[in-house]
């Protein structure tokens, strides 16, 4: 195929519990997140990288360096790979310095790295004293400052304050921003995984099931558990053809709908929240689909609101949700176009 | 639950009387004059010097062998781990007497190493040599088992961050994991220390006991009871001094909670 | 492994850190008595509860408040010293011994008098002082006008049991322990006769202890040890009678 070959190729089977991780990609450059439920292999696929787990089989290296080959028997230590690792809880030595946390590996960059990350005013504080997002900054540091070729970030986001998340993730963003190495991060929330990558890889049970930006994962989820992932409305129903190019769906649960998508038999139904238009009474419009249920929980986050009626969730402004009143137990119309619904065989 | 509180409360009270009172009994015994008289009687100093010298000497060959032993069966697994522990701990239920017994027959004169050493000119029975390989036998369990539930209190994540950060198998343990474990090792080194210090059983079959030579201070004070029972109790509160002093210096080491980023 | 058998029975007979406390009830007769009588005290009297131990160890003991019937010491002094201090009664004298020079059973050290302890790298065990047989010891040596042999003692025991043990597991290259005790220790142990003249008087001397609630059953059992049966049992054991 004379396809290159990425700086960083993983190939590799490694069993688990109840499945196997089994996957082959590669990364070039750039930031690439794996966003997938706990539980499915994303931990084990960053430290299989690392070398702290051994797979049974497959080839993991960086351009010609070689790091795992199970047919050359090549198996190599963690501490003999040229990668920075940037674990969940941070692992940051407790009894240890800012500075000297970030030297560990080499003194060389350590100083550059402390400036980089804003960290100089610090590098005397005992990790036990620093916040979280500066805990994270520290991690990061002493990563990069081993000068590695590759950089892992396991749920960076995981143990900070919910309060804080967003101010923090923004600040990472741009901080891996700068990072001129090939990034691998994983996440099992796509929000966070959206905001910091330009390439997104789904993952579960062990294997990656679609790789591409967050608004192709969003538009064209390859299956109603990527759609579910990137926070869609996910339904069952079943299809059939219905003239003027439309298909007609019997959800389960009782309520019809139509969309544009040709499909029959077992369907998973997408259609996103900020696809719905919520209002009170039923008016003519370009709209197709409407269901009419009681509202089963409104929750707003910000100046958001997604309000969950019958089977769908709607999101709307907060502004809008108040005007119009919605509460709980209210009898209210979701309205979503034929065009907004996408149908996913089963 | 008031008398559950209660209860408790008395059972501790009881504890602490019964270990406390005969050590206070002692101290009522003899006056602070005569206790320093009599430890400055000959009897005493040689035997504060022997027991020194084999305990210090012991110590060291229990420290350096004994941790990177803890190291390995804490961090690693291996078929035979488990006989492994319990093998080192043996020594913790063994009456010291048969230690004495035990290291006769593998060291003495007719002992299973006993023509071996013969030929090559080493004779360890009745030195200090003796005293120092019975003290090692006697404590290093109380060491060693300190130790491994030092190492496995030690993050692993810690030790796998470390690796990632280029370090070698010796950085890693030197580096990280000794410096966590530091309090439990301290603690580990203290009991064994202590330990050795009260060893008399198996000394006594293994060394003999003579007197600047091989006479510690739990022998001395056997030796003493029965002709100068002041100077007895006199080197009795000494040991009693030490070891209460060694357990409470244990305090100053760093202790670091693997829940928690703060040091105790 | 004989040899082996043989010290764990030692020890686990001369026992010499229990301190028996008085028990309530029907408890049998309680003997404190010096090591070398071990064999010979339970075949003669096997009801009685018997604690063998040096006898200073014994003595401190009764001081301390132990609770004895009847103490059976190898000297003199220490009799007369509890007497003296109502610890015990009238003691009376009801055996003797004889010190002897004993060694292994290969003698490795190629021991055949006294003189050759005086050789190099020699390994002589001997009693520590207070305890009967280290006091017997040095006063045969000093009798001999060989006291330069103390150079060689590795090892003060303070029981003559250990001593023997010592010598009977070939640690020990000699000796100086009673004649009494050679013969119970069977083949592991020769033993090497001293000149008569230097022998010291080693007594042994029995006594009721005061604070005994069984005074009479006491006597009774010193008249037992003083009877003919007494001092057959003594004589077969190698014990002399005054």
């Amino acid at each position: 195929m004379g396809a290159i070959v990425e700086s960083l190729h993983v190939d590799f089977a490694l069993a688990r519990r109840n499945f196997d991780v089994e996957l082959s990609f590669g990364l070039d450059h750039g930031l690439m997140a794996i966003a997938g439920p706990s539980g499915s292999g994303k931990t084990t696929l960053l430290r299989t990288i690392a070398g702290l787990e051994r797979p049974m089989r497959g080839r993991i290296g960086f351009r010609d360096e070689s790091w795992f080959d199970s047919e050359r028997r090549i198996d190599l230590p963690p501490e003999k790979r040229r990668v920075g690792m940037v674990f969940q809880d941070f692992a940051l030595f407790p009894h240890l310095s800012v500075r000297d946390n970030v030297a560990f590996g080499g003194t060389d960059r350590a100083d550059e790295m402390l400036e980089r990350m804003r960290l100089r005013d610090l590098q005397h504080e005992r990790p036990v004293s620093l916040s979280g997002g500066e805990r994270q900054r520290v991690a990061l540091a002493r990563a990069l400052a081993t000068n590695p070729l590759v950089l892992l970030l396991d749920e960076p986001m995981a143990s900070l304050d919910p309060a804080l998340r967003n101010e923090v993730r923004a600040e990472l963003r741009d901080l891996l921003g700068e990072v001129a190495i090939p990034t691998l991060l994983v996440t099992h929330d796509f929000e966070d995984a959206a905001a910091l990558a330009e390439t997104i890889a789904v993952m579960a049970d062990g294997k990656l099931l679609q790789v591409g930006t967050p608004s192709e994962l969003v538009a064209a989820p390859r299956d109603g558990f990527v759609a579910s992932l990137t926070g869609a409305n996910v339904i069952k129903g079943r299809a059939r053809a219905a003239g003027d190019g439309l298909s007609r769906v019997d959800l389960d649960g009782g309520h019809t709908v139509y969309s544009t998508d040709a499909a029959e038999g077992e369907v998973d139904v997408v259609v996103y929240p900020w696809d719905v238009a919520v209002s009170l009474e039923l008016t003519q419009g370009s709209t197709l689909n409407h269901i009419t249920a009681p509202i089963d929980s409104s929750v707003v986050f910000g100046n958001r609101t997604r309000v969950r009626l019958g089977p769908v969730v709607a999101e709307l402004t907060s502004a809008s949700s108040e005007r119009l009143g919605l509460e709980k137990g209210m009898t209210a119309i979701a309205s979503f176009k034929a065009t907004a619904t996408r149908l996913i065989p089963r | 639950m008031r008398w559950f509180q209660l209860l408790l409360i008395i059972a501790c009270a009881v504890v602490v009387a019964f270990l406390l009172l005969p050590l206070v009994a002692l101290f009522l015994r003899v006056s602070p004059g005569d206790l320093i008289a009599a430890l400055g009687s000959g009897v005493a100093l040689d035997a504060l010097i022997v027991t020194l010298k084999t305990s210090a000497i012991a110590h060291l060959l229990i420290l350096g062998f004994g941790t990177p032993a803890a190291y390995l069966l804490a961090t690693k697994r291996w078929r035979g781990h488990s006989a492994t522990v319990a093998l080192i701990e043996l020594p913790l239920v063994l009456p010291p007497v048969v230690a004495g017994i035990a290291l006769l027959s593998v060291f003495g004169r007719l002992g299973l190493l006993g023509e071996t050493m013969d030929v090559l000119g080493i004779s360890i029975s009745f030195t200090q040599a003796a005293v120092v390989l019975a003290v090692v036998f006697v404590a290093s369990p109380f060491f060693v088992r300190q130790a491994i539930v030092a190492f496995e209190g030690v993050d692993t994540g810690l030790l796998e961050a470390a690796r990632t950060l280029r370090a070698s198998p010796w950085r890693v343990f030197s580096r990280v994991a000794l410096p966590l474990a530091a309090r439990g090792l301290a603690t580990g080194s203290a009991l064994a220390f202590v330990r050795g210090l009260g060893e008399f059983g198996a000394t006594i079959i293994f060394a003999g006991s003579f007197r600047g030579v091989t006479q510690t201070l739990p022998l001395a004070i056997y030796g003493e009871l029965d002709q100068d029972f002041e100077a007895a109790i006199a080197i009795s509160v000494l040991l009693v001094l030490i070891s209460a002093a060694l357990l409470t210096a244990i305090r100053w080491v760093p202790s670091w909670n693997p829940f928690t980023l703060t040091s105790r | 492994m004989t040899k082996l058998a043989v010290l764990v029975a030692m020890l686990a007979v001369t026992g010499g850190c229990g301190r028996d406390g008085a028990e309530a009830g029907s408890r049998p007769l309680t003997v404190f008595a010096a090591s070398s009588l071990t064999e010979v005290f339970p075949e003669l009297e096997p009801r009685a509860r018997y604690q063998f131990a040096g006898s200073d160890d014994l003595a401190l003991q009764l001081r301390e408040g132990a609770g004895a019937d009847v103490l059976a010491a190898a000297s003199l002094n220490y009799s007369a010293e509890l007497h003296d201090e109502g610890v015990v009664g009238q003691p009376v004298v009801f055996a003797t011994n004889r010190l002897v020079l004993a060694v292994p059973e290969d003698n490795p050290g190629g021991i055949r008098s006294v003189d050759d302890l005086s050789a190099p790298d020699v390994r002589l065990v001997i009693g520590a002082e207070g305890v009967p047989v280290g006091d017997y010891t040095r006063q045969v040596l000093d009798n001999l006008d060989a006291t330069a042999v103390l150079e060689s003692v590795v090892s003060e025991e303070e029981d003559v049991k250990a001593i023997v043990s010592k010598i009977a597991l070939g640690e020990a290259d000699a000796g100086f322990v009673y004649t009494t005790d050679v013969r119970s220790a069977e083949e592991d142990i020769l033993s090497i006769e001293l000149p008569a003249e230097a022998q010291p008087t080693v007594e042994y001397t029995i006594a009721v202890v005061s604070e005994s609630e069984r005074k009479t059953e006491a006597q009774d059992f010193i008249d037992l040890v003083l009877s003919d049966e007494g001092v057959e049992a003594l004589e077969a054991a190698g014990f002399g009678t005054p």
